[in-house]
């Protein structure tokens, strides 16, 4: 436990204390801490067991239901509570789709670089604007501040952007979306809550501002910097509205959750009162379970990703210690 | 907070409907020239723009053949197998190697790229001809912007319910070909195939009395929908259709299939297609030379009085009175709903292989056409006979639009022929295989031919047929003649009509179409509908009446 | 976070202009990436709201339509519709303001007393799930187990107890919603508040243990303080987007409550504007709204000020 308490001073054997430190602090309640009381943990329980149960049970029905054969659905008459019957012929039909893989890679790509872009100008942005009584910053504040509540539309946003030249092209389907104001503003909160101290020392040591943002700004704030790329990082992942905009008869730069999209589309058929010469072909499978297939690959990559942010939530402060 | 966090939020269905049909109309502002074009075709015009008329000789002979109702009703030809040694219906290569792009709306998910499916089909027509099928349900959206950014491609699908979006009568001319020194009278019997089309078909292809579209699908029984009842389930307890004559024999019906304990209601909505049955106009009606809305009849106001009770009755599923039409389909595969409305698109072999998966008994069956009191004869609104147009590019040459014309002969030829076989199923032995005489598809098939993919361009007229569910093609047949008689033509049927926008939204009357709903599903009286009724009739109803009165009614007449 | 630089002791007063200019020039390039794509993005499209102040027909064009002033105002304002939107959007903007905006907090503070990290990254990466559904989904899931022939009533049918009506039942509809929202978003809208606290240092609850004080005084001092920023932050947003209160979830479920209970500023927009073409009525409510939104983002940073907080700029 004495490690736990050294944290603060400045000793020789700090790394080697603060590793043992980080273990410790993930598993047991601090020394300082009262322990609870019954009622106490009874009722954290009971919210917290409350609700994991009303979220576990609908991700259950959805994962039963993507796994359900077309009988088992039908007979349901809807989303599966029951196992009936169970197949895993629509996940191998979408997986076996080529298509998919190219467009893996198109979202992959989309992801990275768009977080990239997004985050260098947030991040930026948000800096510029965190330094009490700077010049301008109430002015650009008010520019951005503005554009949550006011636009044009979506159709003067489409003629801009192909104006540009961006039909048909990557970058339409990031930079009209790369600048999110939240996110900044979220950024900026934190920011401002950056050790003054750390900051001035870093200035009487003749950095300038770019330095003070990359060695002692970001390094502290490693929470909220992993926090919003997922946000940023979610969006672009899920984003389809401007590939229907800017490429939508372009099947092979589609991304995944286009592609996805058009699974679910198909379930919905054909409108209108056309009756032959459709529908006579690929209809073995459930429309039903290929929705629900589609919701849980689209939260595959989620739960593959969130542990990583997750990480940044709990060592924030101890990783700011020590760079700091 | 939440907003900031959802902007992008996904996979909502039901926002990107919304933002599709916010954005498709405002964007053809930026494509269509900004003159408006006449609201509707002239009699003569019509008349001198449209093809001739020659049945196809080449055409296999159909098991179960048209019946005809009045006018140009008739039902489809049915067939209850394939032949076995396909006839040719084109001699040669229709295409001279141009290269084109065409895209049509998919309902599914998109095949490869340049798949052996396509490369087949290239061959087959002498053209590099690159099809991009494109996400059918946000289709609304995404060809506005196409023609806003002017990147419409050679030869593309603009199906005609979608008109209005797309502002069709705004881009013919300026962006689609006019077609009518192809095409029109004799000009066409160039093209056997599609010179065997009805001529009502092509009739929503004239805009401004000049042909454009070339009709996909065209049939002489495009109707809206009809009232399905599980055969099965309902001939179990002694219940036939023909035992149903009028509204209260359905509301009786109600009392004795309900069973709710059990999770049983007998209806999911009925309204759209049943209202019929109290003979409530389709939009018009023209009593001693004026026109009636539908809002101002006696009619209309007994139909919402009955389907109020019926909500109000306790016979209608939860979810539907909920307004859940998404599940409406497996609650009646599973048997939770036993009686609902539906496109007849609904009536084909996927649906009983379907509804078998869960009930092996399962069976479809349309109630005929029924007049609310049981007596006098029933009426069937006629709806489009071709809602599927295809459109040429107004910057091809007269040669490219001779090759793409010859290619959609190619595509129009009629049902069991090699051509036919060829559009719908590929190659014999690499994309289908013949299981018990009927083409079927091999996995290869299955991935990379989507049969609406080259039927969207041009296509012979609808039939009737599924192979391997010959009880199906039977039951629709017999229900399609059987009702065949009572399909009238509405007032302004297949005029292509274009009403500026303050006319249109006066058309919509979404407060009174609320009200009508809330009305339908048990929330709302009768009482409350007359008076979003009144309040719609003394301002937007009226303007609605005299536009069509003075620029439709008028100057055009009814179109009959 | 207010005590400022030693570098910058005074207020603006003091300082000239260019002084400032020399000091702030690399803080104001690093806004200049975000303002230009805002500039291009956000401002040059803002053209479009024009059609508010048209009859917009997009058979002519937004250049060629009929120029008709404030009419669509004027008649938007003597829209009994649009006052009926009104009011259902601001009682549930007001609902979701008492029983929603306090629950990711919460939930973040809970989670943060869990000692157990196995527990806690469970909880945690279950709970965020639900916001990836789309709402036709929730609603889906809502109706399958609460609706009329629900698992819940038909439970209840059966043992011939009556049913419970909540899914279609417009006089607990704002109810209905903030738990489908609070169901759906609390597990993510937790996020933002545990990166708050993992910012906390640990330190200031060590010293605060050592004084003596409790496990509630330390979340009044410590914990409360240390999120107070980001709390005010999301309280002046939500405050300021008190007109915006959801679409998709208020689409989805209008026609099982009927239109009177489920017309929100948003959806009205959309269903008497653009779903049946009064483009410039739908504009013309779009412009209230954006007007309104940012008077009340204003005053809700005057009402931070009035309770000495900074809120979205300093006073």
């Amino acid at each position: 436990m004495t490690n736990v308490l050294t944290m603060g001073t400045r000793g020789e054997k700090r790394r080697a204390a603060t590793a043992a430190a980080r273990r410790r602090a993930r598993s047991a309640r601090p020394p300082w801490d009262e322990p609870p009381t019954a009622v106490g943990q009874a009722a954290k329980g009971l919210t917290l067991g409350g609700m994991l149960a009303v979220i576990l049970v609908p991700l259950y029905i959805i994962v039963l239901t993507s796994f359900s054969t077309p009988g088992a659905i039908n007979r349901a008459g809807g989303l599966v509570i029951w196992p009936d019957g169970l197949t895993t012929e629509t996940y191998r039909q979408m997986l076996s789709d080529s298509t998919i893989i190219t467009a893996l890679g198109v979202s992959l790509g989309i992801t990275v670089v768009g977080t990239a872009v997004s985050m260098a100008v947030s991040v930026l942005c948000a800096y510029g604007l965190s330094r009490p009584r700077s010049l301008g910053h109430r002015f650009v504040l008010l520019l951005l501040i503005i554009t949550m509540f006011i636009s044009g539309g979506l159709i003067p946003s489409f003629l801009v952007v192909t104006g540009l030249g961006g039909y048909g092209q990557w970058w339409a389907l990031i930079l009209p979306s790369a600048v999110s104001v939240f996110n900044i503003l979220v950024l900026r909160a934190f920011y401002q809550e950056t050790s003054s101290e750390l900051i001035d020392a870093a200035r009487m040591d003749g950095a300038g501002e770019w330095r003070i943002l990359w060695s002692v700004v970001l390094p502290t704030s490693r929470a909220v910097t992993a926090v919003t790329a997922l946000f940023y990082a979610v969006g672009y992942w899920n984003s389809f509205f401007n590939v229907m905009l800017y490429m939508p008869t372009d099947s092979e730069k589609w991304p995944l959750q286009y592609v996805l999209l058009t699974y679910v589309n198909r379930a919905n058929g054909l409108p209108g009162s056309v009756n032959s010469g459709f529908g006579q072909t690929h209809a073995q499978t459930a429309p039903l379970s290929l929705q629900m297939a589609v919701v849980v690959l689209t939260l595959v990559p989620l739960v593959i990703v969130y542990p990583f942010v997750q990480k940044h939530l709990r060592t924030g402060v101890l990783t700011g210690a020590i760079k700091g | 907070m939440r907003s900031g966090l959802n902007r992008r939020s996904f996979l909502t269905t039901a926002a990107t409907v919304a933002g599709a049909a916010a954005m498709a109309p405002l964007l053809s502002a930026c494509g269509g020239g900004s003159d408006k074009k006449a609201a509707a075709n002239t009699k003569e015009g019509l008349k001198a723009a449209l093809p001739a008329y020659v049945p196809n000789a080449n055409a296999v002979k159909p098991d179960i053949a048209s019946v005809q109702g009045a006018g140009d009703a008739a039902t489809d030809p049915a067939y209850l197998s394939y032949p076995a040694s396909p006839p040719t219906s084109v001699s040669g290569v229709p295409g001279k190697g141009g290269s084109y792009t065409a895209i049509t709306p998919l309902w599914g998910t998109a095949p490869p790229v340049g798949n052996s499916f396509y490369q087949a089909m290239n061959k087959a027509l002498g053209v590099e001809l690159t099809v991009k099928p494109t996400d059918g349900i946000n289709y609304n959206t995404i060809i506005p912007t196409m023609t806003a950014a002017k990147k419409l491609p050679d030869w593309i699908n603009l199906p005609s319910w979608l008109n209005s979006n797309f502002n069709t009568g705004g881009l013919v001319g300026t962006q689609l070909a006019d077609l009518t020194p192809y095409l029109s009278g004799d000009n066409i019997k160039k093209y056997p195939n599609l010179a065997a089309l009805p001529t009502g078909a092509w009739q929503h292809g004239v805009w401004g009395d000049k042909l454009y579209g070339i009709p996909c699908f065209s049939t002489g029984f495009g109707i809206p929908g009809a009232t399905f009842y599980r055969r099965d389930i309902l001939e179990a307890r002694g219940i036939t259709a023909d035992q149903i004559k009028s509204a209260d024999d359905l509301m009786n019906l109600g009392k004795e299939l309900t069973d709710a304990k059990r999770g049983v209601w007998a209806f999911d909505d009925v309204w759209t297609y049943l209202q019929f049955a109290w003979n409530v106009p389709m939009k018009w009606r023209v009593d001693n030379g004026k026109l009636v809305h539908p809002f101002e009849t006696q009619e209309f106001l007994e139909a919402l009085d009955w389907h109020n009770r019926l909500a109000t009755s306790g016979y209608m599923h939860p979810d539907a009175l909920a307004g859940d039409v998404s599940n409406g389909s497996t609650r009646f595969y599973s048997g939770k709903t036993l009686i609902g409305g539906g496109g007849l698109g609904a009536w084909n072999l996927s649906d009983q292989q379907s509804g078998a998966a869960a009930d092996p008994n399962y069976r479809r069956g349309a109630f005929n056409a029924i007049t609310a009191d049981g007596k006098g004869t029933p009426v069937i609104y006629m709806g489009a006979a071709a809602s599927m147009i295809s459109y040429l590019n107004a910057g091809l040459k007269p040669a490219q639009i001779e090759e793409l014309l010859a290619v959609a002969n190619y595509l129009a030829a009629p049902y069991g022929t090699a051509e036919y076989t060829m559009v719908n199923y590929g190659v014999e032995g690499v994309h289908h295989t013949r299981v018990n005489g009927a083409p079927t598809f091999t996995e290869e098939g299955k991935k990379d031919v989507q049969v609406t993919t080259y039927s969207f361009l041009a296509a012979s007229g609808s039939v009737i047929s599924n192979p391997g569910g010959e009880q199906v093609t039977r039951d629709y047949a017999g229900w399609s003649a059987a009702n065949v008689k009572y399909l009238t033509k509405p007032p302004f049927w297949g005029m292509n009509l274009s009403m500026p926008q303050a006319i249109a939204s006066a058309d919509a009357a979404q407060n009174v179409n609320d009200t009508i709903k809330d009305c339908y599903h048990g929330k709302k009286k009768v009482s409350d509908v007359q008076d979003a009724i009144a309040s719609w009739r003394s301002g937007p109803g009226e303007r609605l009446k005299q536009w069509m009165t003075d620029n439709v009614l008028n100057k055009y007449g009814t179109g009959q | 976070m207010s005590t400022a630089a030693p570098k910058r002791p005074a207020g603006p007063a003091r300082l000239t202009w260019r002084t400032r200019l020399r000091r702030d020039k690399s803080l104001l390039l690093m806004t200049v990436p975000a303002v230009v794509l805002l500039l291009v993005f956000n401002y040059v499209p803002l053209f479009g709201i024009v059609t508010a102040f048209q009859e917009y027909d997009p058979l002519v064009g937004v250049w060629h339509s009929e120029w008709v002033g404030f009419d669509q105002f004027q008649q938007l304002f003597g829209d009994p519709a649009f006052w009926a939107s009104m009011k259902n959007t601001l009682y549930l903007s007001f609902v979701q303001l008492v029983l929603f905006f306090p629950i990711p907090i919460a939930l973040a503070l809970l989670l943060n007393s869990v000692v157990s990290e196995r527990i806690r990254n469970f909880f945690q990466s279950v709970v965020y799930l639900p916001h990836f559904f789309s709402w036709v989904l929730a609603v889906t899931i809502f109706q399958q187990m609460l609706g009329g022939a629900g698992v819940l009533n038909q439970f209840l049918r059966q043992h011939d107890i009556g049913t419970w009506d909540i899914m279609t039942n417009p006089h607990t509809f704002a109810l209905l919603v903030t738990s489908q929202a609070i169901w759906k978003e609390a597990g993510w809208g937790i996020i933002v508040f545990l990166a708050a606290l993992s910012a906390i240092n640990s330190e200031l609850y060590e010293a605060a243990a050592a004084d003596g004080a409790g496990r509630l005084r330390r979340m009044w001092h410590i914990t409360l303080p240390g999120l107070r920023g980001v709390i005010v932050l999301m309280l002046v947003l939500r405050l300021g987007n008190a007109l915006s209160v959801g679409f998709e979830q208020f689409l989805v479920q209008r026609d099982a409550v009927g239109h009177e209970a489920a017309d929100v500023l948003d959806t009205f927009s959309f269903y008497y504007g653009i779903a049946t073409g009064g483009y410039s009525y739908g504009a013309a409510a779009g412009l209230f709204k954006s007007v309104v939104s940012l008077l009340l983002i204003w005053g809700a940073n005057k009402l931070a000020h009035a309770f000495g907080e900074d809120g979205l700029y300093r006073r």
